[in-house]
C-alpha cells in the first residue's frame, strides 16, 4: 500500500483482531503490548464468551496468523506515553520496559527451576507466585521467559544465566523510548476489574473466601494456580454453596455509573463451572436485575437448567464472616418477599465490574470520557472494552469495524 | 393477584418538595435495607417505603411504623448507589405522615414553609393578645415591665391565687395543651390501629392499651432515654449526643415548668424566684443550657455532615432547630434581661417573644417534625411488640 502503518494499542482480544483485519488486507502493523505477553483478559479466562470455548481456541488461531504475517510488528512490555499530530500522520511516543530475556529464549524452563527468588502473579490475581522468572503462561506469545530483576533472589542471576544454554538472558537491556510515525491508530487496551477493596462492605481484602469474578476465572483455568480445581482459598476445600454479588462496583454513582454488561453473564458461567465439577454445589445469585443482553437470554436458561442457582433479588451490602471456618454470611433484602436473607456460604464471588485500563491515566493526545473510555475521534479509534464495556463478540466485531476505519485513513494518507 | 396500581402524583410532589426530590432515582437494589443498622430482618426498611412513595402510596406510608423506626442516620443514603438520599426521603414521608395524621391540615403548611415565619407567630399572638386583653384588663404597656408582665390585676378564683400574667399563660397555654393532646391521642390511636392491619398481627396477640403500655412502654422509654437505635448509627454517629441532651433539656425544662405550674399556679407561690438561690431556677437553668448545647451542636453537625453531604438539612429540619434556639436564647434572655436594671424594661417584649416561641413549638408538638416525639415513641412500642409478637408464634 506503500502508507504509513497503523498503530494498534493493545494485544488482547480486540487488538489481535484489528490487528490481524488490517494486516491481511495489506496494511503495516504495529502493534503494542503492555504486558509481556499477548492475549489479554480473554488468556486469562476459562472459557469464553459466547460458546464457551477456551481461550486456546481463539487466541491460537490468531497468533499464528501474526507469526505468519510479516506486516504486523508486535512489541510486548510497551506503552504508549504521548501521541501527536493528526489523522493520517501521527507521532506516536511508546516506552518500552526491559525483558532481561533475548529473542534467543526457547521457553525451555530451565532457567526457571534453578530460579529461587518468586513474585506475586497479577496474571492470578495474586493467587499464587511465579519464580523472579517466569513465563507469562503455558502458550504466550511471544513464547518467551519474563525477569523480574526485583524479585531475585541473591545468586539467582548467576544461576539462571548459567542454567541458560541459549545465552538468552540479558540483565543489561535497558528501557527504550521508540517514536513510531503512523497513520492511523486503533486504541484497544480494553480493561481492568474495579479495586475491589473501595466495596468496604463486601470485605475483599479483609475475608479470604471473598473472591472476584477473575480470580474465579483463574481458579477454574487449567493453567491457574490449582490447575482447574475451584477451591476456597482458606484452605482449599471445594466449596459446596457459593454467593455471587452482582453489580459489584458497577451502575453505582459511588463506583462504576454504568452497567459492566458482562458480569451477569460471567455469574451465570461461574455456576456452571460450580456444577461441571460438583453438581450438588449450589449457586445464590444476588441481582438487582439479571442482564442477559439479546441472544444470551438463551444462556440465563441454560445455567438454569444446568446448575442449581438460586436467584434473590436483592444487593448484597453486608458480608461477615465467620472467624472459625472462615465461612461467610452474606446479608440482602429479598425485594420479592420483603424480609432480610442472612446467607451462610463457604465462598463469595464478587461480579466485578469492567474499568478501562487506562482509567485514571492521563495520556497526551488521547481523549477519554470521565469514566475512562476512549471518545471516537477520526484518526484514533477505539475498540472493545477500551471503548465500552463488552463480550469478546461483540469487542472482536468493533475490533474488524475499526481496522476498516483505520484502513480508510491510511488509503487516504 | 392482582393489584390496583392507582399512583397518586400530588403525594409524590409533596414528598419531593420537602426534601425527597431524589426518590425517582431510587431502582429498588435494596441496599439501603441491608447497610441500616436500625432495619429488622423481618420489616427491612426504607427500599420498600422507597418505592411506596415513587407511586405516592399514601395511605400505605401513613400505615407503616417503619417510616418512623428511621432515624436518618444516613448510612442508606452514603450506600445508595444513584444518589436517591433514601434517609432525606424517609424524612420527608414523616413530614407528609403528620400532615396526613391531624386534622387541620393548613397548620402543618406553615410548619414547612417560609410562609409560616409570619402566619405562626400571628396566630400565636392573636391567642396571647386575647389572653392578654382579657387578663390584664386591656392592653398593658409591653415598653414597661412593670406592667407587662409584672403589673396587671390579682384573680381570686375559688383556692387560687393568680396574678394576670400566670392566669394569661393558664387561658392561653392549657387548651392549647389540651388540644394538642387529644389530637395527638386520637393520631396514634388511629396510627395504632392501622400498623396492627399492616403487620397482619393475629387476633390472639392483639392486646389492649393497658397491657401494651404495661409491656412494651416502659421498655420504649428506657430505649429512647438511652438511644439505643440511635447510636446504632454510622455514617452520622454524631447526632445521637445531641439529640439525646436535647431530650433530657426537654424532659428537665417540661419538669420544671410542672413544678412551677404546681408551686405558683396551685399552691401561690408565684414567680420570679432568685436564679442564684432557688432550686426550681436551678433546674429550669441546667436546662436551658442543656437545651442551648445540644441544639447548637446539632447546628455545628449538621452543617458539618451538609459540607461533607451524609446528611441534608430541608427547611423543616432548620424551622424546628431555629425554633428550640430562640426557645432557648428568650428563656434565658428574660432571666438576664430583667436583672440588667437599664434594659429592664425590654424584658415585656422578650418574654412575649418567648412565649410566642413557646405558642409554635406547642403547636408544633402536632404540625411541625416535632411530631415525632409522639409518633416515633408510638412506632419504637409496636415494633417491640411486633418483635414480641413474631418470637412468640416462631415458638
Amino acid at each position: 500500500m506503500g502508507q504509513l502503518p497503523i498503530l494498534v494499542v493493545g494485544g488482547g482480544i480486540s487488538g489481535i483482531t484489528a490487528a490481524v483485519e488490517a494486516a491481511e488486507v495489506g496494511a503495516e502493523v504495529i502493534l503494542i503490548e503492555k504486558e509481556p505477553s499477548l492475549g489479554g483478559r480473554v488468556a486469562q479466562l476459562r472459557y469464553y464468551f459466547p460458546k464457551l470455548c477456551p481461550p486456546t481456541c481463539g487466541l491460537e488461531i490468531n497468533f499464528r496468523r501474526i507469526k505468519s504475517n510479516p506486516r504486523i510488528k508486535v512489541y510486548t512490555m510497551a506503552e504508549v506515553m504521548e501521541i501527536s499530530g493528526e489523522p493520517g500522520n501521527y507521532k506516536v511516543k511508546v516506552k518500552i520496559r526491559p525483558r532481561y530475556v533475548n529473542d534467543n529464549c526457547t521457553a525451555c524452563g530451565e532457567c526457571e527451576k534453578v530460579c529461587e527468588g518468586e513474585r506475586v502473579s497479577d496474571f492470578d490475581f495474586g493467587l499464587r507466585k511465579t519464580k523472579a522468572i517466569y513465563l507469562p503462561y503455558p502458550m504466550a506469545f511471544p513464547m518467551k521467559y519474563v525477569l523480574d530483576k526485583d524479585a531475585l533472589a541473591p545468586g539467582d542471576l548467576e544461576r539462571i544465566m548459567a542454567a541458560c544454554k541459549y545465552n538468552a538472558i540479558d540483565p543489561d537491556m535497558k528501557e527504550e523510548i521508540k517514536e513510531f510515525e503512523v497513520g492511523a491508530i486503533i486504541w484497544a487496551t480494553g480493561w481492568k476489574p474495579y479495586d475491589a477493596t473501595k466495596l468496604d462492605n463486601l470485605g475483599y481484602g479483609k475475608f479470604t473466601n471473598v473472591i472476584t469474578n477473575m480470580q474465579m476465572e483463574r481458579l477454574a483455568s487449567p493453567w491457574g494456580p490449582t490447575g482447574g480445581k475451584i477451591l476456597r482459598p482458606s484452605d482449599n476445600t471445594p466449596p459446596k454453596k457459593v454467593a455471587f454479588v452482582q453489580c459489584a462496583g458497577s451502575r453505582d454513582e459511588n463506583h462504576l455509573p454504568y452497567c459492566s454488561y458482562i458480569c451477569c453473564l460471567a455469574s451465570l458461567k461461574h455456576s456452571l463451572y460450580l456444577a461441571e465439577q460438583d453438581p450438588e454445589a449450589e449457586a445464590l445469585i444476588f441481582y438487582i436485575d439479571i442482564r442477559t443482553p439479546g441472544r444470551y437470554e438463551k444462556f440465563l436458561r441454560r445455567a438454569q437448567e444446568e446448575a442449581r442457582i438460586t436467584f434473590i433479588k436483592g444487593k448484597v451490602a453486608k458480608i461477615e464472616e465467620d472467624p472459625e471456618t472462615k465461612d461467610l454470611i452474606v446479608t440482602a433484602e429479598d425485594t420479592l418477599s420483603g424480609k432480610k436473607i442472612n446467607e451462610r456460604v463457604n465462598m463469595v464471588v464478587l461480579a466485578l465490574g469492567m474499568q478501562p485500563s487506562i482509567a485514571g491515566m492521563e495520556i497526551p493526545g488521547l481523549k477519554v470520557d470521565e469514566n475512562g473510555f476512549v471518545f471516537y475521534e477520526e484518526g484514533i479509534i477505539g475498540c472493545g472494552c477500551a471503548k465500552m464495556p463488552l463480550d469478546v463478540m461483540t469487542s472482536n466485531e468493533t475490533a474488524t469495524g475499526a481496522a476498516l476505519k483505520a484502513i480508510q485513513i491510511i488509503k487516504r494518507g | 393477584m392482582a393489584i390496583k396500581v392507582d399512583p397518586n402524583l400530588n403525594v409524590i410532589k409533596e414528598i419531593q418538595e420537602v426534601g425527597g426530590d431524589t426518590l425517582k432515582k431510587c431502582y429498588q437494589c435494596a441496599t439501603c435495607a441491608t447497610v441500616c443498622p436500625l432495619s429488622s430482618d423481618e420489616a427491612p426498611f426504607p427500599r420498600k417505603q422507597m418505592i411506596l412513595a415513587q407511586w405516592g402510596f399514601k395511605d400505605k406510608l401513613l400505615n407503616d411504623p417503619a417510616v418512623w423506626l428511621c432515624h436518618q442516620c444516613g448510612d442508606c443514603s452514603k450506600y445508595c448507589p444513584r444518589g436517591a438520599n433514601p434517609g432525606d426521603v424517609m424524612a420527608a414521608l414523616r413530614l407528609l405522615v403528620i400532615k396526613e395524621a391531624v386534622p387541620f391540615k393548613f397548620l402543618h403548611t406553615f410548619y414547612n414553609r417560609p410562609l409560616g415565619l409570619i402566619v405562626l407567630p400571628l396566630i400565636a399572638l392573636f391567642f396571647i393578645f386575647l389572653g392578654m386583653i382579657a387578663t390584664f384588663q386591656g392592653m398593658p404597656n409591653l415598653f414597661d415591665a412593670n406592667s407587662f408582665p409584672y403589673g396587671g390585676p390579682h384573680y381570686d378564683i375559688w383556692i387560687f391565687h393568680l396574678p394576670a400574667r400566670v392566669l394569661m399563660i393558664d387561658v392561653v397555654f392549657l387548651p392549647l395543651a389540651a388540644f394538642v393532646v387529644i389530637i395527638l391521642f386520637s393520631a396514634i390511636n388511629r396510627m395504632w390501629n392501622a400498623y396492627v392491619e399492616t403487620y397482619k398481627i393475629p387476633q390472639a396477640y392483639r392486646y389492649g392499651m393497658w397491657t401494651i403500655l404495661k409491656t412494651y412502654f416502659i421498655p420504649a422509654i428506657s430505649e429512647i432515654l438511652s438511644h439505643s437505635r440511635f447510636v446504632k448509627c454510622n455514617a452520622n454517629n454524631w447526632r445521637a449526643n445531641p439529640h439525646k441532651f436535647l431530650l433530657y433539656s426537654f424532659i428537665i425544662l417540661a419538669l420544671t415548668t410542672a413544678i412551677v405550674f404546681v408551686m405558683a399556679d396551685i399552691l401561690g407561690f408565684h414567680t420570679p424566684w432568685n436564679p442564684l438561690t432557688h432550686p426550681v431556677k436551678w433546674l429550669g437553668n441546667i436546662g436551658g443550657i442543656l437545651l442551648l448545647y445540644g441544639i447548637i451542636d446539632i447546628m455545628v453537625g449538621r452543617s458539618q455532615a451538609e459540607a461533607e453531604k451524609s446528611l441534608r438539612t430541608s427547611y423543616p429540619d432548620s424551622f424546628l432547630i431555629y425554633l428550640i434556639l430562640f426557645l432557648g436564647l428568650t428563656g434565658f434572655g428574660i432571666e438576664i434581661i430583667r436583672s440588667i436594671p437599664g434594659l429592664k424594661n425590654i424584658t415585656s417584649l422578650v418574654y412575649l417573644a418567648h412565649l410566642v416561641i413557646v405558642f409554635m413549638l406547642f403547636l408544633g408538638v402536632v404540625y411541625s417534625k416535632f411530631a415525632h416525639l409522639a409518633f416515633r415513641t408510638t412506632a419504637v412500642v409496636f415494633d417491640l411488640y411486633f418483635k414480641d409478637v413474631v418470637q412468640k408464634m416462631s415458638k
